[in-house]
C-alpha cells in the first residue's frame, strides 16, 4: 500500500466502498464495480474481508426461519437430477405437446416421476421413457421406466379399445418376439413390474407395443389381437 | 465455558462438513443444509420480505455453495459467516434486480444525542467478536447505529434509507460513513 499513489488523497467516496459494499447500501452498478475490484486488487479484497468479519456478528441477531421442505427437494433436483428435469425439453416430449395430445398427461407423468424419486434411489440408472403411439402419431400411452427399481409407470393418454377387451403391453427386443408386460388400464396410470428376466432387454433399441386382447390378456403369450399402438424407448 | 466449547465444536463440525461438500459429498451437503438453511433463510427473508424470493435466493445460495465450497478458507472466516455473506450478497442483488424495494416502512431517526461515553470492552473480551461489535456500536451516535443496523439487516440503499427517514441523501451518507469509520477505528483498536 505504499507508493506514489498514497501521496494523493483518494477520492473520498472510495474510502468507504469496501464497508458500503458489505453493509449493502450500494446500487447494482457500484456493486459490480466493487466485485471487479475485489478480483484484481488484493489489498481492497482484504479490506472487504475485514468488513465482512467486522459486521458478521450482526447476523447473529437474525432469527432463523425454517424454509419449506420443497426448497431442498427443488435444490437437489436442480443440482443432482438435471437430466431428469430436462426431459421436458426433449424433442419427443415436445412433439407430443405440440400435437396437442397428452399435455396434461405429460405434466402428470413428470410430476409422478419427480415424486417417485424421493428419496433418490441409491443406484443411478439413466431413466427412460417410451411414447407408445397410435398410427396417426398421437400417443396412446406414455411410460417412464425406472430400471433401478425394475418398474414402469404406464399412463394412458388417448387409447380407446372396445369395452369388452383389454390392452396388453409388449416389450419387443430387437430381433426377438414380443414379451408381455401385462394388461394396462386405459383410464388410469398403472405401475408395471418388469419381470427380472426381461430387465436387460429394456434398452433404447427395444420397441413397445399395445395389442387388443381378451379380458385378462392374451391366452397364448403372444399378441392375438390387432396392435393399435407402438413406439420406441428413449433416454431422458 | 460450556457454551464456548459447544460453539467451537459446532463450528468445527460445520467446517468439516463444508470440506466434505467441497469434495462432492452429497450427504455432507444435506447435513450442511440442515444445519444452516434456517439461518440463511432468515437472512434472505429479512432482506427480501417476500417468501418466494427468499426461497429462490436460498436455493441459489446453496447452489453456489455446492459449486464453490472449495473456495471456503477456514483461516479467514467461520463457516456460518461465509455462508451468510453469500446469502446476503445474493439477496441484495435480487432485491436490487427486482427494482421494487421491499422495504418502505418509515424510519424514525433517533435524536442525535451526541457521542455516547461508552468505551469498547477491554482485551479480555476482545476474542468475542460479537460482544466487541456490540460494544463498538454503542460508541456511535444513536442514529448512526440505527442506520447501520437497518442497512445491514434489510440490505437497502442509501436512497431507500433517505426516503424512509425523510432525511437528505447527503446526510444519510455522511452519518453512515462516519459511523462506519468510527466503528472500524474502535474494532481495530
Amino acid at each position: 500500500m505504499s507508493g506514489p499513489d498514497d501521496i494523493a488523497a483518494p477520492p473520498p467516496d472510495r474510502n468507504y466502498l469496501a464497508a458500503e459494499y458489505v453493509l449493502g447500501v450500494l446500487d447494482p452498478a457500484q456493486r459490480r464495480e466493487v466485485e471487479a475490484r475485489i478480483s484484481r486488487d488484493r489489498a481492497f479484497a482484504r479490506e472487504v474481508a475485514a468488513w465482512q468479519l467486522h459486521l458478521a456478528p450482526l447476523a447473529d441477531e437474525i432469527e432463523p426461519v425454517e424454509a419449506p421442505r420443497y426448497v431442498f427437494t427443488r435444490l437437489q433436483a436442480a443440482l443432482f437430477e438435471r437430466k431428469r428435469r430436462g426431459w421436458l425439453d426433449d424433442v419427443v416430449v415436445w412433439r407430443w405437446l405440440s400435437a396437442g395430445a397428452g399435455a396434461v398427461a405429460a405434466a402428470a407423468l413428470a410430476f409422478a416421476f419427480v415424486a417417485s424419486r424421493q428419496p433418490p434411489a441409491p443406484t443411478v440408472v439413466a431413466p427412460m421413457v417410451a411414447a407408445i403411439n397410435l398410427d396417426d402419431g398421437k400417443p396412446a400411452f406414455l411410460a417412464t421406466i425406472d430400471l433401478s427399481r425394475g418398474t414402469m409407470l404406464v399412463l394412458p393418454v388417448s387409447a380407446v379399445i372396445p369395452a369388452d377387451k383389454a390392452a396388453e403391453l409388449w416389450l419387443i427386443p430387437p430381433g426377438d418376439k414380443p414379451h408381455s408386460l401385462g394388461v394396462v388400464d386405459v383410464s388410469h396410470p398403472v405401475s408395471v413390474t418388469i419381470p427380472p428376466a426381461l430387465r436387460n432387454a429394456v434398452t433404447l433399441k427395444a420397441a413397445m407395443a399395445i395389442s387388443v386382447e381378451p379380458p385378462g390378456g392374451s391366452p397364448t403369450g403372444q399378441p392375438t389381437g390387432p396392435v393399435i399402438a407402438k413406439g420406441g424407448i428413449s433416454s431422458i | 465455558m460450556t457454551d464456548e466449547t459447544d460453539i467451537a465444536a459446532a463450528r468445527e463440525r460445520l467446517r468439516d462438513t463444508l470440506v466434505a461438500v467441497a469434495g462432492g459429498d452429497r450427504a455432507a451437503f444435506a447435513t450442511l443444509y440442515k444445519l444452516t438453511s434456517a439461518k440463511l433463510f432468515g437472512v434472505c427473508l429479512r432482506i427480501l420480505g417476500k417468501q418466494g424470493d427468499a426461497e429462490d435466493v436460498l436455493q441459489e445460495t446453496y447452489t453456489t455453495v455446492w459449486h464453490k465450497a472449495g473456495l471456503y478458507d477456514p483461516e479467514r472466516a467461520s463457516p456460518i459467516t461465509w455462508l451468510v455473506m453469500i446469502a446476503r450478497n445474493k439477496a441484495i442483488d435480487r432485491a436490487r434486480a427486482d427494482g421494487g424495494e421491499p422495504h418502505a416502512a418509515p424510519i424514525e431517526l433517533a435524536a442525535d444525542i451526541g457521542d455516547t461515553a461508552a468505551e469498547p470492552a477491554a482485551s479480555a473480551e476482545a476474542a468475542d467478536s460479537g460482544r466487541r461489535l456490540d460494544d463498538c456500536l454503542k460508541t456511535l451516535e444513536a442514529r448512526q447505529r440505527q442506520l447501520i443496523r437497518t442497512a445491514f439487516f434489510e440490505g437497502v440503499t442509501y436512497e431507500n434509507l433517505a426516503m424512509r427517514s425523510n432525511a437528505p441523501l447527503g446526510s444519510i451518507k455522511s452519518w453512515i460513513r462516519r459511523g462506519l469509520m468510527k466503528l472500524k477505528a474502535c474494532l481495530e483498536r
